[in-house]
């Protein structure tokens, strides 16, 4: 349960509307114009500070853990420095969009038109990608054969280290950094790192002296005792190290916050916290209320995108991603008191964030299970499950030494990352296999299966090196342009190295990208090979003829093609087969190619929200998919609807793809009618079938249990339901903030009843 | 062998323990009223049209003229379809994982399986071969040729009681009550797992006369379990599908309170009650 003020705060999180804050951005530009000609990781760390030094802060009468990223909860900061073309181009559109709405005022839009702007046209990240992207790229990106994620934004996607500050504090790292500093005085990271650091304490007493304030102004007793101890708190770990949760929670959720003002980026994720934060815990009602505070506070911070991104990433997800339980480095099932009590506490918030993930092994108890179980009941598709078998597998093949992969984490929704030692890369670009079928088919007049399916490995080969080509491109934008000194210093490597991560500073340094559409291709190819190739029904003319006409005036094929040939999902070997081997060609193509910073890419298969607009880019199909239609959603889960044998064929299907080679992450889709988790039976249930998805060699699985009923009804009466919380695809978000085209594809993913 | 079936149906959550795969054996010489499955009645294959899936590709004058193998959206279907052991097994063996995280199994189903015992029995014997669990869900009301095969292969009997007034069974069921009894008798003998299961239909089943009848005769031989399956209509438009006529189509599904009157009628005379199956 929440108490009253946590319920009033929650409450006026959701029903403050969502401004644009451009204080980031004002700041971030009054100090480059003064910086100007100094080195770019100078720059960047003076930005900081200034940012740090001048933004206004407030805290919540409710609130109990000092520290605000923007003046109202939930506004979108916008990042100029990045890419100011989309902000200016959907300045109007903010507050009416599909998706991700925002009130912009006009006070902001105007000092947005004449001073930030004409800064940064042509001084910002995307200029900087423009000015040197290949033809080809962009040809690519524009028919949406891949699209390229981080041209316009910070690069986030990575779990810093929490665990040393709370070890040794801000002096402990500051003393790390000068150490460093007296053996290379010259080098710019250190000097850029230094001033970060300095400016993270000079934060926190700013803060200290921010809550003074606001003491003399308060008469109520209670509170006055309570500002007292953030004011004693704030003091000690300004340069201290914690003694209790109080502390810890406080000095973690400062860290939290620079990063935040730092990269303004989706996904700078939280890692094993109940491993880090253990020490601090004991289980009493003040910690308990700590918690449930802290997890609204992540909830107070959303990611503000572009039109264009939103469609790919809707409900703007921040990506406060922890991972609960699973083995420790040595191997043992590390679930402790903390991994229950941070999973039960979502009964009690029931928002998005953190977005809870959990690690399950052959080790795992039962009962963490049957909680995990009765959380997922609830029906928020929190928590998401990963298996420790693969995922360390999938680590090992990539020749990341077994104690760190035991000790993996999750980033931004399922891309699998190692906590302070990776700089992955993990979202930087998606790659459509559908289209790359389309490509192929129209090249020539194939006469048999072997013949298409070569041409189709040759497409994906070609456009492979393109998106690596773009890729790399934009991994040396963010090197060149938008260094992150005081990420860097919490990524193992960085300050030995004195090296910023995103020159490949840190230990381990993948780009991953992910190939979707591999549902759909399986169930295309079926159709191609069955009909065409061997029963003859029709010629490969005549199945071309009907895909360039949309299947108009021939929905009798079209129908036929749906119910008379088996698909993915079904559990049937030589339909799942032929899929995988395409996405087993495309992991294999990926990994062969090296990144900037010395590491090589890593395949991944999910898809946030992009089956939608990756499937507006592709043309009619023969698996019966009409031209603009969706792809498969998740990135594992079959097609919509076409998974008719219920969630253990669903799960036997995605078993036979080649798991450990997309180690980058993969993503699968459950839903379960609500009736099916009735009761503890009902719950056991799910507790088997997750030991299955466990056993299956699976990475991850999440699940929707909300009747399709109840989201008709949220569509239709919004303002009935505007707490409900729905898994989207690796992250939670608010259902009556999704545009109706996510919404529609959530009502009619499959719904598995008895 | 061959079996006459009529579906495989994977992730059963409430026949016979854990998750399971039911296989639906097609025929049954009884007639209950409110059978949810008519297209398990007879042995041999019917045609089904589903109006809701009909995309009106083929009509002539209001008729449609597409062959059952043509028809794009299985509209119209066969039902029914002799399969070997063999082809069974093959999809049986596909959820083992599940079986085994779960403590489920194989359930045989029907129609009535007693009808088909040579088939059955063989397919019993593939799945303890495969070190699966067993289950058969049956009224036990017809001879029992191999009994001790039987009470060697299926390690769980779910046992339909019905109505228990011999006359009444005779006449609205066409079961012969005492033949079901003797048989559960017998099977108790060789030391065979058993659930009682009662099908809760407003006015056949739902008196507190027939519930008294099946308490008495369940401490009469010692059994101790009983599910509760409240009626549902949702095989109606399955008749209408078959172009059969249904007798209950006028019924609404049993109230839950009356359901949970009678479970706790079992529960006061102590015996374990449960609504559907666990």
């Amino acid at each position: 349960m929440l108490s009253t003020r946590l319920q009033t705060y929650k409450e006026e999180l959701l029903s403050k509307p969502r401004q644009v804050s451009i204080e980031r951005a004002v700041l971030y530009t009054q100090s480059y114009k003064t910086t100007e000609g100094e080195h770019v990781l100078i720059r960047r760390a003076k930005a900081i500070r200034h940012i740090l030094e001048n933004h206004e802060l407030t805290l919540d009468t409710q609130d109990l853990i000092v520290g605000n990223r923007t003046k109202t909860p939930r506004a979108g900061v916008i990042s100029p420095e990045m890419s100011p073309y989309w902000i200016l181009d959907e300045i109007e559109q903010f507050e009416t969009r599909d998706q991700d709405k925002f009130i912009f005022s006009t006070k902001d839009k105007e000092i947005f038109k004449n001073e930030l702007y004409p800064y940064w046209a042509s001084r910002s990240l995307k200029d900087y990608y423009q000015a040197r992207v290949s033809d080809e790229v962009v040809e690519a990106t524009k028919t949406r054969i891949f699209a390229i994620n981080q041209t316009d934004k910070g690069q986030g996607h990575i779990i810093p280290d929490y665990e040393i500050l709370l070890k040794i504090g801000f002096q402990g790292m500051l003393d790390k950094v000068n150490k460093q500093l007296e053996q290379k005085p010259t080098n710019h990271f250190l000097q850029a790192s230094k001033i970060t650091v300095e400016a993270s304490i000079q934060y926190i007493l700013r803060n200290k002296t921010f809550v003074e304030q606001e003491l003399n102004s308060t008469t109520d007793v209670q509170r006055i005792q309570e500002l007292q101890v953030m004011i004693t708190n704030l003091e000690h770990i300004a340069t201290g190290v914690p003694t209790n949760l109080y502390e810890a929670i406080q000095l973690f959720w400062m860290q939290c916050l620079i990063l935040q003002h730092e990269s303004n980026a989706s996904s700078i994720s939280i890692g094993r916290f109940d491993q880090y934060m253990l020490d601090f815990y004991e289980e009493n009602e003040f910690n308990a209320v700590l918690l449930q505070n802290l997890y609204l506070k992540m909830n107070t911070i959303v990611f503000i995108r572009s039109k264009e991104s939103a469609k790919f990433f809707a409900g703007f997800p921040s990506g406060y991603t922890m991972m609960i339980s699973g083995i420790n480095k040595a191997g043992i099932d590390a679930t402790n008191p903390l991994s229950y009590k941070l999973l039960r506490l979502h009964e009690d918030i029931q928002l998005p964030q953190p977005n809870l993930s959990v690690r399950v092994s052959k080790q795992s108890p039962h009962d963490l299970l049957m909680l995990a179980s009765e959380m997922v009941r609830l029906g928020n598709g929190l928590p998401q499950l990963f298996s420790d078998e693969v995922n360390i597998k999938s680590f090992r093949n990539r020749n990341i030494s077994l104690e760190d992969a035991n000790d993996y984490g999750v980033v931004g929704c399922v891309e699998l990352s190692i906590p302070h030692k990776m700089y992955g890369l993990h979202d930087i670009a998606m790659f459509n296999l559908l289209k790359c079928l389309e490509v192929s088919m129209h090249q020539k007049t194939y006469t048999n299966y072997e013949e298409l399916k070569a041409s189709i490995k040759a497409t994906i080969t070609t456009y492979v090196n393109y998106m690596v080509e773009g890729s790399n491109l934009c991994d040396s934008c963010h090197a060149n342009v938008a260094p992150t000194p005081f990420l860097s210093t919490f990524m193992d490597g960085c300050i030995d190295n004195a090296k910023d991560c995103s020159e490949g500073g840190t230990i381990y340094n993948f780009s991953g990208v992910q190939g979707i559409g591999c549902p759909n291709l399986s169930d295309s190819l079926y159709v191609i090979k069955k009909a065409v190739f061997e029963e003859e029904k029709l010629t490969y003319e005549q199945l071309m003829e009907l895909l360039d006409t949309n299947y108009e005036g021939n929905e009798k094929m079209r129908q036929t093609f749906i119910h008379q040939y088996d698909k993915y999902g079904n559990d049937n070997d030589e339909v799942d087969f032929l899929g995988s081997e395409l996405l087993t060609y495309y992991c294999e193509e990926v990994a062969k190619y090296k990144n900037p910073r010395g590491g090589y890419f890593q395949p991944g298969s999910y898809t946030v929200s992009a089956h939608i607009p990756l499937g507006e880019a592709v043309n009619a199909t023969p698996d019966g998919r009409k031209a603009k239609e969706q792809l498969a959603d998740g990135g594992l889960s079959p097609m919509v609807s076409r998974d008719v044998n219920g969630p253990t064929a669903s799960l036997k299907s995605v078993s036979k793809l080649d798991n450990y080679l997309t180690s980058n992450g993969s993503l699968l889709n459950i839903k379960f009618s609500p009736s099916v988790l009735e009761n503890d039976s009902g719950l056991e249930k799910l507790v088997a079938y997750i030991k299955a998805f466990n056993q299956l060699d699976i990475q991850h699985i999440q699940f929707n249990v909300q009747s399709k009923q109840t989201l008709i009804d949220a569509q239709n009466n919004p303002e009935k339901h505007r707490d409900l919380v729905i898994r989207v695809a690796g992250y939670s978000a608010m259902f009556t903030e999704l545009s109706k085209a996510i919404q529609d594809d959530i009502i009619n993913r499959s719904e598995h009843t008895l | 062998m061959n079996a006459s079936i009529f579906n495989i149906q994977r992730y059963s959550l409430h026949d016979g323990g854990g998750i399971r795969s039911i296989v639906f054996f097609k025929g049954c010489p009884f007639r209950c009223p409110w059978c949810c499955n008519p297209e398990s009645l007879s042995v041999h294959p019917q045609l089904m049209f589903k109006k809701s899936l009909c995309i009106q590709c083929s009509l002539a004058n209001g008729v449609c003229t597409s062959a059952v193998e043509d028809c794009p959206t299985k509209a119209k279907s066969m039902i029914g379809e002799h399969k070997t052991i063999d082809e069974i097994m093959d999809v049986l063996i596909r959820d083992k994982v599940f079986y085994e995280t779960s403590n489920g199994g194989i359930t045989l189903s029907g129609g009535e399986v007693l009808l088909q015992q040579v088939a059955a029995l063989e397919l019993l014997s593939a799945c303890k071969k495969q070190n699966l669990h067993t289950a058969i869900e049956s009224t036990l009301a017809l001879d029992i040729e191999q009994i001790h095969a039987w009470a060697k292969l299926c390690d769980r009997f779910l046992i339909d009681l019905k109505i228990m007034n011999p006359q009444k069974a005779k006449e609205v069921l066409g079961i012969d009550i005492h033949k079901v009894k003797e048989n559960i008798k017998q099977l108790i003998h060789l030391n065979a797992e058993i659930i009682i299961r009662i099908p809760i239909v407003p006015t056949y089943t739902d008196s507190s006369e027939n519930i008294t009848g099946i308490i008495s005769f369940m401490h009469e031989v010692g059994l101790k379990e009983v599910h509760l399956l409240p009626y549902h209509n949702l095989g109606e438009s399955k008749y209408k599908s078959l172009n059969l006529s249904y007798s209950l189509y006028d019924a609404k599904p049993i109230n839950d309170k009356i359901v949970e009157d009678i479970r706790q009628t079992f529960i006061d005379a102590n015996i374990n009650a449960c609504i559907y199956g666990n």
